[in-house]
């Protein structure tokens, strides 16, 4: 590992993080720092690129510039053809991305495999661990999320709620350092998002490091350690919820809160 | 109609059966393999592995097997002297090969059209999901996309399956004597060919018949959840919300 300052520390650091699509500029320098136990909720209007910014974390869009550092270890990105960003690296982006857990708004659960497969695929694939050891733990997380009775049927078979649960349980499988949550319940019935948001729940409660991107303000003022407000691709304000949601600053971020809440 | 000529002709008709499921097995397991590895070429975005299985497969899909057949057997003598000094003579004097050369290019063809429908019918989500875990390229394509991508495939590769045993019957244009070459040597000592090919018909009704239950039995294997589970499952969350 290289020599590590004390920023490169965090579980997760994020920095100066630009990306545009064709002429437009999603992403104007973004950075993010998390350390061990934070949840980081991020919110914003749709369009603020709040999801991009996330998928730029574990690279399922590449980001034009900046830096992204997970547990010690940097991925470096260069210019491509045609000016397109790629990363030199894919061994190192493999095990970064092993490391950062990603739930979904979708769910995307392979649907070819059952839930007990689609948990175990992960740490059998890719970390190449003993299948004993994994279904167990496997079946410890199905149990966990509450969905350890279903552990053999498919994903067409379950409802979108216990979907979401069981690529929580996926995602957990990995025992990653970080995990991310691309808003995890807009795809949800609203019956069916208390079990989602209870669960994540008990995942800050013990502990876990998490990027939270959501629209449920209910959760980041009341479970995120810090709060950030994008707006046009720009962190617009960072603060601990009591502050973000009692007092905001800028007149953009009262103004969205005032539409939401 | 004389029956008991037609019991005669069944067994030897019979004799050839055999022959025309080594003929379609062969060329099907040959052309699978090459199909994949076409469809693979053909989604590729380099345009030096997209054109040239582009290019294949609109050539063997545009000409019919009959002539690709003629051509490889026939066209193959007119250049003996040079596959003679690429030792590969031994190989294109021989009608079989010949055959399992022609229906595996034709079949091949057909069925990376298929396994490219299958792979790009693949939903965006589920190959984000295995990048989001660390998989390599490779690790995707076998874990997630071809198991997917072949169970979207599998009821149009039914087809090809079908046309492929019917298609061996050409083989018997270049001697060979499969199911359909035993009936026109039967048919040019009896001079019966209603009778010869009635059985004929038949024996291949029954190779398809055959075929087309092993690829059912295979979609209802590979389906997640066959239509039946899944209607039980819609049902049962109408009750619970119901009960609610």
């Amino acid at each position: 590992m290289t020599q590590a300052a004390p920023t490169e520390t965090a579980a997760l650091l994020a920095e100066n993080v630009h990306k545009r699509f064709g002429n437009f500029e999603v992403l104007k320098g973004i950075s993010l720092t998390a350390r061990a136990e934070d949840v980081i909720s991020i919110i914003g209007a749709s369009g603020s690129g709040k999801s991009t910014f996330l998928r730029c974390i574990n690279f399922l869009e590449t980001p034009d510039s900046g830096r992204i550092v997970v547990g010690g270890e940097e991925i470096r990105v260069r210019a491509g053809r045609r000016g397109l960003p790629v990363v030199s690296d894919q061994a190192a982006l493999g095990r970064i991305r092993a490391r950062l857990g990603m739930v979904f708004q979708g769910f995307n659960l392979w649907s070819h495999m059952t839930v007990l497969q689609n948990v175990m695929e992960g740490p059998v694939t890719v970390l190449r661990e003993p299948k004993g050891e994994v279904r167990d733990r496997a079946m410890d997380l199905l149990a966990k999320v509450g969905i350890a009775e279903k552990h053999d049927a498919y994903p067409v078979e379950l409802s979108g709620g216990q979907q979401q649960r069981v690529a929580i349980a996926r995602a957990l499988c990995m025992q990653p350092q970080v995990l991310l949550f691309d808003e995890p319940t807009s795809a949800l019935d609203p019956e069916l998002v208390g079990e989602v948001l209870k669960v994540m729940r008990d995942l800050a409660a013990e502990g876990r490091t998490m990027v939270v991107v959501t629209h449920e303000m209910g959760f980041a003022r009341e479970v995120s350690s810090r709060v950030m407000f994008l707006a046009d691709g720009r962190v617009e304000e960072e603060s601990s919820p009591a502050e973000l949601f009692g007092n905001p600053r800028s007149e953009r971020c009262r103004r969205f809160l005032a539409s939401v809440l | 109609m004389d029956w008991a000529q037609l019991a005669d002709v069944a067994t030897r008709l019979a004799g050839g059966l055999p022959t025309t499921l080594l003929l379609v097995g062969q060329s099907l397991l040959i052309g699978f393999v090459l199909a994949v590895l076409v469809a693979l070429m053909r989604v590729s975005p380099n345009p030096l592995l997209s054109a040239p299985a582009y290019g294949f497969v609109y050539v063997f899909r545009s000409t019919p097997l009959l002539v690709q057949l003629f051509l490889i057997y026939y066209g193959s003598g007119q250049f003996r002297p040079f596959f003679q000094d690429v030792g590969l003579w031994f190989l294109f004097r021989d009608a079989w090969f010949c055959a399992i050369l022609a229906l595996t290019l034709n079949t091949g063809a057909y069925t990376s059209e298929i396994i490219r429908g299958g792979i790009q019918s693949v939903p965006h989500g589920q190959l984000e999901a295995g990048r989001a875990v660390g998989m390599s390229p490779a690790q995707l394509f076998r874990r997630i996309t071809f198991p997917v991508a072949i169970r979207q495939a599998l009821p149009a590769y039914g087809n090809e399956v079908i046309l492929m045993v019917k298609a061996s019957s050409l083989a018997s244009t270049i001697t060979i004597l499969e199911i359909t070459g035993i009936a026109k040597t039967i048919i040019a000592q009896t001079f019966r060919p209603v009778e010869v090919f009635i059985v004929a018909g038949a024996l291949y009704l029954a190779i398809n018949f055959v075929a087309t239950q092993a690829i059912l039995y295979a979609e209802r294997r590979l389906s997640p959840a066959s239509a039946a589970d899944r209607a039980k499952a819609a049902e049962r969350r109408q009750k619970a919300m119901l009960a609610r």
